[in-house]
């Protein structure tokens, strides 16, 4: 009653305003920064076969060449071109995460979902939760690689299961309070089943916290891969990731500092990512 | 209530010689683009009272906050003065500013249960307030200053309760604690934003009697915001009627009550339900012979197993075919408890539900019982279109096919008086009234003969209050509906109800015909609740003061 009445203009347009309010965190610089960040690594590993012509994979007879117009970046310690091996890398991470996360926050929504249906499957879901949790990351990592041996897929699982607790109980929070609000109260009244009122009700509008989330893992899941490739628990060699890159060339940083470009290709993506999960959460509090 | 001790006001300084202590001049405040008060202008003496009385978005609380300076992001003031004894605030410094604020002006809000901080305790907090402006008095004279304004505001033993925190005290004690705070530094004007729109009638009237008596006895000067009339025609000498940012009327209460001058106020007065006005559900339906639903032992109980604090305790309850049945109690006396164990939302621990002479289970519950919520903004799902929102119900008890639905729910959205074109919009496009009838379209779809009105109006300006309350009676008499017609607010529930039924501490300890009940209430509990009632009546006007 006492509440100040919004302007007209705002109610009108207010229709998808949750949306409009992520597009107006994107506009601010750190959303900009962000998307340029990100945007010009994904590219330029999206591009990696029309950007050089060197195979990743391939030594040459010189190892750590100084750059030079056959190789834009030098090469490495086996002679394989840098520049092929960073694009080719920057493609094996992005497959990577773009599997794991995804993975991982479909897993946990539907563990949280899970928990929403009673008292007991939420003590169960919950105490999972806390299972992962209670890992530190690396130690999840051998964990998982002594059991399966290193590789592509482990890698996926790792960054997966680690994101897992993260999107389960940002949901479970958000699934906890719209449970409560009236309108969910209205359609059980209304008729509509648990499971009704859980998925068509009470989910789309507990979503939302789970963009910010999204952008949070994708750059957890390029620091994990990054750890694990440094440990020599990723992706097999020769296949090159960004953190075999920075794991290979960290003995000749000193001699050779232009084998310091996996790494800093790995800090723009990190970087371009917390920015972007930064914008979206201060544009959804707006 | 602790009455209290006769004593001069404490003020150090004496109160300003001047008859206008706050002189408000062409007040203008707009957000961004949208003017939302334009040339309010008022003055106010020290020991004067002034009631600001509106519907929503009427300005009356962005008026209050302008006195502050404490508008909303996005709010500021385009013009005008307030002027302080001679000070304008409106032009003054920030940091100016907070020395006024708290110490010559201070504001109490509407909601006590989140306006005090939950991790301090209340003597703390009183401890902060007077250490706010920097007066250096020792701490054992700022606790016994604290403990003498607890007292003054009437909390019971009020040096034992400063260690006390916020969730000790009940919804009343906490607006009292709240005034407490305002009072620290006896401040020369006291500003209440709806301070007890979120409290029982019988606990809004010592309130109301509290701030008239800190008026009259400290000589404070205070300005009421309220929607309520009665709230304020009971508290305030005089009155400001607003409405579109804009003041249409003004004048000593009682003229105003007696002689409005402008059709505004006319309307305002005439929507405003009064408690000695007779039912008038008679000439709406007469109720079947045969009671639809029988409640027969409902009990209920919330908290662990140790420790269960009960909500219903025994309630019996008839509900014939085309009655309505007011039910009326204040906060925490079971009344949602009740409506929600009707419309099947959760399980009684004990007691029976009947429903023409069967026992009601789930599945019938949500055909035959509906319900019709408070709350218009909370109630409709945002992400939903009102087509959906109203079709739920249909979907979900498999009614007809995608066309025949659209069919049904442009019929519903007529029958509330929507127009049909709404369901492809927003609830957000819609007004509080206009969502209310979209929550009663949804809780007619699935064609129930029991309509649970869990506070339908009482979220609602009175103007609109009127109209829902109209729609609800024609579509009783149309579909001869039973209304179990939960509300605080007695003249509605006599105006709408052929009996009222009187719900306290889980037991309904009175029914009767809705006008006996209210004329010659057999239990004292009815008694009181009557006499908490605010009244309109010009005699009353400025009783507490």
């Amino acid at each position: 009653m006492t509440t100040i009445s919004l302007p007209p203009a705002a109610r009108s347009r207010s229709g998808n305003r949750s949306r409009n309010r992520y597009v107006a965190g994107l506009r601010t610089w750190r959303g900009v920064t962000g998307l340029v960040l990100v945007g010009t690594v994904a590219l330029a590993g999206l591009l990696a076969p029309w950007l050089t012509g060197a195979d990743p994979d391939a030594q040459g007879p010189q190892a750590l060449a100084a750059p030079s117009g056959a190789h834009p970046l030098g090469t490495d310690d086996i002679g394989r071109d840098l520049l092929s091996r960073v694009l080719h890398g920057i493609l094996t991470d992005l497959s990577i995460i773009l599997t794991a996360v995804p993975a991982g926050a479909l897993t946990g929504a539907a563990l949280a979902l899970l928990a929403g249906t009673s008292r007991a499957a939420d003590l169960v879901v919950q105490r999972l939760f806390d299972l992962v949790l209670s890992f530190p990351g690396l130690i999840l990592g051998l964990a998982v690689t002594a059991i399966l041996g290193p590789g592509r897929w482990p890698v996926v699982i790792i960054i997966a299961l680690a994101e897992v607790p993260y999107f389960g109980r940002q949901l479970r929070a958000g699934v906890l309070v719209q449970r409560e609000r009236e309108y969910a109260l209205a359609a059980r009244v209304g008729g509509a089943g648990r499971a009704r009122v859980l998925l068509r009700h009470v989910l789309p509008n507990a979503v939302d916290p789970l963009v910010v989330q999204g952008a949070v893992a994708l750059s957890a899941g390029v620091f994990i891969e990054g750890a694990l490739s440094f440990l020599g628990l990723g992706v097999r060699p020769p296949e090159p990731t960004l953190g075999s890159l920075i794991s290979g060339s960290v003995a000749y940083l000193d001699t050779h500092p232009v084998l310091a470009a996996p790494l800093a290709v790995t800090t723009a993506l990190v970087l371009g990512f917390t920015l972007l999960a930064e914008a979206l959460n201060r544009g959804a509090r707006t | 209530m602790t009455e209290l001790i006769d004593r001069p006001p404490l003020a150090d300084q004496p109160p300003s010689p001047t008859a206008e202590l706050l002189r408000v001049r062409e007040l203008g405040v707009a957000f961004g683009e949208r003017v939302a008060v334009r040339g309010v202008d008022f003055a106010l003496g020290a020991g004067e009272s002034l009631g600001i009385v509106g519907e929503s978005g009427s300005g009356k609380s962005t008026t209050a906050l302008a006195l502050l300076r404490m508008l909303p992001p996005g709010g500021r003031i385009t013009g005008g003065a307030v002027e302080l004894d001679g000070q304008d605030l409106a032009a003054l410094p920030e940091e100016a500013l907070r020395a006024v604020r708290g110490q010559r002006i201070a504001m109490v809000f509407q909601d006590p249960m989140s306006s005090l901080n939950p991790v301090l305790s209340v003597g703390r907090q009183l401890d902060e307030a007077l250490r706010a402006h920097g007066g250096r008095r020792p701490r054992a004279e700022r606790a016994a200053r604290a403990a003498e304004l607890l007292e003054l505001v009437g909390v019971p033993k009020a040096a034992d309760r400063l260690g006390d925190f916020p969730h000790q005290f009940s919804g009343g004690q906490r607006q009292r604690i709240m005034i407490a705070l305002a009072l620290a530094h006896d401040a020369q004007v006291l500003v209440a934003d709806e301070p007890t729109t979120a409290l029982d009638p019988t606990v809004q009237r010592q309130i109301l009697r509290l701030l008239a008596r800190i008026n009259r006895e400290r000589g404070t000067a205070l300005v009421v915001i309220s929607h309520d009339l009665g709230v304020i025609a009971e508290t305030c000498s005089r009155l400001l009627v607003m409405r579109d940012g804009e003041v249409v009327e003004r004048g000593a209460t009682a003229r105003l009550l007696t002689a409005p001058e402008h059709a505004y106020t006319r309307s305002l007065l005439a929507a405003v339900p009064r408690l000695d006005a007779p039912s008038r559900a008679a000439g709406n339906s007469t109720p079947g012979a045969e009671p639809l639903l029988v409640v027969r032992g409902l009990a209920k109980a919330y908290g662990p197993r140790r420790r269960r604090s009960p909500a219903l305790e025994s309630v019996d309850l008839d509900l014939h075919p085309g009655e309505t049945l007011g039910l009326v109690g204040e906060s925490g006396s079971g009344k949602s408890t009740l409506a929600r164990a009707l419309v099947g939302a959760h399980a009684p621990d004990a007691g029976s539900i009947s429903f023409a002479g069967q026992p009601l289970d789930g599945r019938r519950a949500r055909r035959e019982v509906q319900m019709v919520f408070q709350d218009p903004y909370a109630s409709l799902n945002p992400r939903l279109t009102v087509g959906r929102i109203i079709a739920e119900p249909l979907i979900a008890h498999k009614v007809g096919d995608r066309a025949q639905r659209q069919a049904r729910v442009a019929e519903l959205l007529e029958q509330v008086g929507l127009e049909a074109s709404a369901a492809a919009r927003s609830p957000r496009e819609f007004s509080g009234g206009q969502r209310q009838r979209i929550g009663i379209a949804r809780a007619l779809a699935p064609e129930p003969s029991v309509l649970v009105c869990d506070e339908p109006v009482s979220a609602l300006d009175v103007s609109i209050q009127a109209q829902v309350i109209d729609l609800l009676a024609r579509l009783q008499r149309e579909l001869g509906l039973a209304v179990l017609f939960i509300a605080h607010d007695l003249a509605v529930v006599r105006q709408v109800s052929h009996r009222i039924a009187v719900l306290h501490r889980g037991r309904i300890v009175e029914s009767g015909p809705a006008d006996r009940v209210v004329t010659s209430p057999e239990h004292p509990y009815t008694a009181e609740l009557l006499a908490a009632v605010p009244s309109l009546s010009p005699a009353t006007s400025g009783s507490l003061l």
